[in-house]
């Protein structure tokens, strides 16, 4: 506006227009420059956090056909398979159940409609007899305590195996499984399916590790709290006879629907729920268990029905790289609110976690004294703070020795996806020889180690300390 | 427009105000429109006070909500524009103001209300939006667009004719 003291002469009568009432006529107009300029940046920005979510979505990967049988087609084999169809190198050659009548039937239906030409078998002899040569890799979901022996005989018919977890209802069963992965050299993934999902993997390398956001790790707490059900049932003109039954180890169909819960046959509620939580802690701590306690038992339902606990409470002790550690965990099958979840806490944030896109999806807060996550959120690994302004909370002065409520960080991975998918992904790109095997079976092993030792616990009531060689085969 | 250098420093200070109040009013609308699937329903659902009844009703009638959502985000870009341009800027203030008043009995910050949906400071029936409000009063009633906006430019238009 130098201009203006020689400009200063009246306008002409008029209304002319001169240059200098377009140059302030105009004068604003840089404004929408810079405008155009922030806002093409926040747009850059917001792009670019959004492709680094994505880059964590697991999209499948490019690998040749790979010829796969279905060991086990109930409601766990359902799922594995759902997730294997949207596999496109997977290409179904088998499917193996003992019930003809209702799963076999089933299972074999959805893959021919999927234009995978399968060949049935209720026999797994017969079918590695017969398919071993058109395979290269077989995905197991029997019951818990057919695993060892299932495994086994896929690994020495010289194939790539995926097995469920528990990894097997016996150590004894489970270490034969390591040993017998060694001896033939094939890949032998179990089933702790959070080990691939994106947002664990996220936590775990860029929360944990890289940005160590959480500081040192000192408790753990985790539930699953599910709801009560009656005992699965079965159409009685689908029932098998009964030497069926007895030749694969059950007594009835009762029991057959219901393995999870008999002694014998699988491990109750903290193997079937807590061992997928109890995996994450010894993966996320990056430490076995030194000692446990445990409290459970048949709360809700009659042993008749149900021997293993429906409910269970669990304290274990760590020695962490960083120091010790305690966790906790619990699983009752009573009422399912609140649903599943891992917390860790650290001296400098807690960290909740679920496999859950609906419920504890991701979230970290940050103590107020640790150092600003501020680039953190610039990566991306966080979103911005949700401020948890003291608005609603009643009138109260902090006392010296408390800390204002923490802001609360998203954890930006979502996945909605079958949850199985990646881990199942993670295993045919080790098949092929393009990835590291998520959850090889020595973790696996070190899991049901940590897991198995609960009922022990319980049964013993009192504190049972692991020796570090446990863990090893 | 003469004016002495007191006025002017006045109305350059009425100029920077305009432009900030257009910036914000700006980049609410774009960032709407941007975002997928915006709509105001959220903020009316949570309605308080006298004309709570109307903001539920239009929260819950999709055709309404719509053409209020799509009103809300051309209204703020368009009045922004004009803040910033200083074109029309009367009846942009004036426009604004009537927009910031829904918002401000929409969601009035009365004692005793709570809302669902965050805000970041603290009031007592004085907020942002009533500030706001304010302001744009005082650029309706002043003509800083006929001092550093197109005003100017379209006035002697309008007196050439």
């Amino acid at each position: 506006m130098s201009e203006e003291k020689k400009d200063q002469t009246p306008a002409k009568s008029g209304g002319g227009l001169d240059r200098r009432d377009f140059l302030q006529g105009l004068a604003t107009a840089p404004v929408l420059g810079a405008f155009g300029l922030a806002l093409g940046n926040q747009m850059h920005f917001d792009k670019k956090q959004k492709e680094k979510v994505q880059a964590n979505q697991m999209e499948a990967a490019d690998l040749p056909k790979t010829n796969v049988a279905l060991l086990g087609a109930g409601s766990q084999g359902q799922v594995l398979m759902n997730a294997m169809l949207k596999l496109p190198y997977v290409n179904f050659v088998a499917v193996c159940d003992i019930w003809e009548e209702f799963n076999l039937i089933r299972a074999t239906r959805t893959l021919k409609a999927y234009k995978h030409d399968v060949r049935s078998y209720t026999d797994y002899k017969e079918m590695l007899a017969k398919e071993k040569d058109n395979l290269d890799a077989v995905v197991v979901a029997t019951p818990d305590f057919w695993h060892a022996t299932h495994a086994i005989a896929c690994l020495e018919a010289g194939l790539d195996v995926y097995c469920e977890k528990e990894m097997s209802n016996t150590l004894e069963g489970a270490r034969s499984m390591v040993e017998a992965a060694r001896r033939t050299g094939k890949k032998l993934q179990i089933g702790h399916q959070r080990r691939s999902h994106p947002r664990y993997r996220h936590c775990y390398d860029k929360i944990i590790s890289e940005a160590e956001m959480l500081g040192r790790i000192v408790t753990v707490n985790g539930q699953w709290n599910r709801s009560v059900t009656p005992p699965l049932g079965y159409p009685k003109r689908a029932a098998m006879p009964k030497e069926r039954l007895k030749k694969y180890g059950f007594e009835s169909m009762e029991q057959f629907r219901n393995w999870r819960w008999y002694k014998g046959l699988g491990g109750g509620a903290i193997v079937d729920l807590g061992s997928h939580q109890i995996d994450i802690y010894s993966w996320f701590l990056q430490a076995n268990p030194k000692a446990v306690m445990a409290s459970g038992g048949n709360d809700y339902y009659p042993t008749d029905v149900c021997e293993w606990y429906d409910t269970v409470m669990v304290v274990y002790e760590y020695d962490t790289p960083k120091g010790p550690a305690r966790a906790y965990y619990q699983t009752q099958t009573t009422n399912g609110s609140q649903g599943y979840y891992e917390k860790f806490m650290g001296d400098e944030g807690t960290l909740i976690i679920s496999e859950s896109e609906a419920n504890n999806k991701g979230a970290v807060y940050r103590e107020s004294t640790a150092p600003a996550w501020d680039q953190w959120v610039e990566k991306g690994y966080i979103s911005a703070p949700k401020i948890n302004t003291p608005g609603a909370e009643p009138d109260v002065v902090l006392d010296v020795r408390e800390t204002a409520t923490p802001d609360e960080h998203k954890i930006p991975v979502d996945f909605n996806d079958l949850y199985h998918r990646p881990h199942l992904d993670n295993f045919f790109q080790a098949v092929h020889g393009q990835a590291e095997l998520n959850c090889p079976p020595e973790i696996g092993y070190e899991t049901a180690v940590a897991v198995l030792k609960v009922n022990e616990a319980i049964k013993a009531q009192k504190r049972l300390e692991f020796k570090p060689e446990e863990f090893h085969v | 427009m003469s004016l002495d250098k007191n006025n002017k420093l006045q109305m350059t200070a009425l100029t920077i105000l305009r432009v900030l109040v257009g910036w914000h009013f700006l980049y609410e609308g774009i960032a709407k429109l941007m975002k997928d699937g915006w709509s105001a329903a959220g903020f009316l659902g949570q309605a308080k006070g006298a004309f709570a009844p109307i903001f539920h009703w239009i929260a819950d009638t999709p055709a309404v909500l719509d053409i209020v959502n799509q009103m809300n985000i051309w209204g703020l870009i368009a009045i922004g524009l004009g803040l910033i341009m200083g074109a029309f800027t009367s009846i942009a203030s004036i426009a604004g103001m009537m927009l910031i008043l829904l918002y401000y009995v929409c969601n009035p910050p009365f004692t005793g209300l709570f809302y669902s949906l965050p805000s970041e400071g603290n009031y007592l029936i004085v907020n942002k939006n009533l500030v706001e409000f304010g302001a744009l009063f005082v650029l309706a009633v002043t003509s800083s667009g006929k001092f550093l906006g197109l005003d100017l430019i379209i006035s002697k238009l309008l007196k050439r004719k």
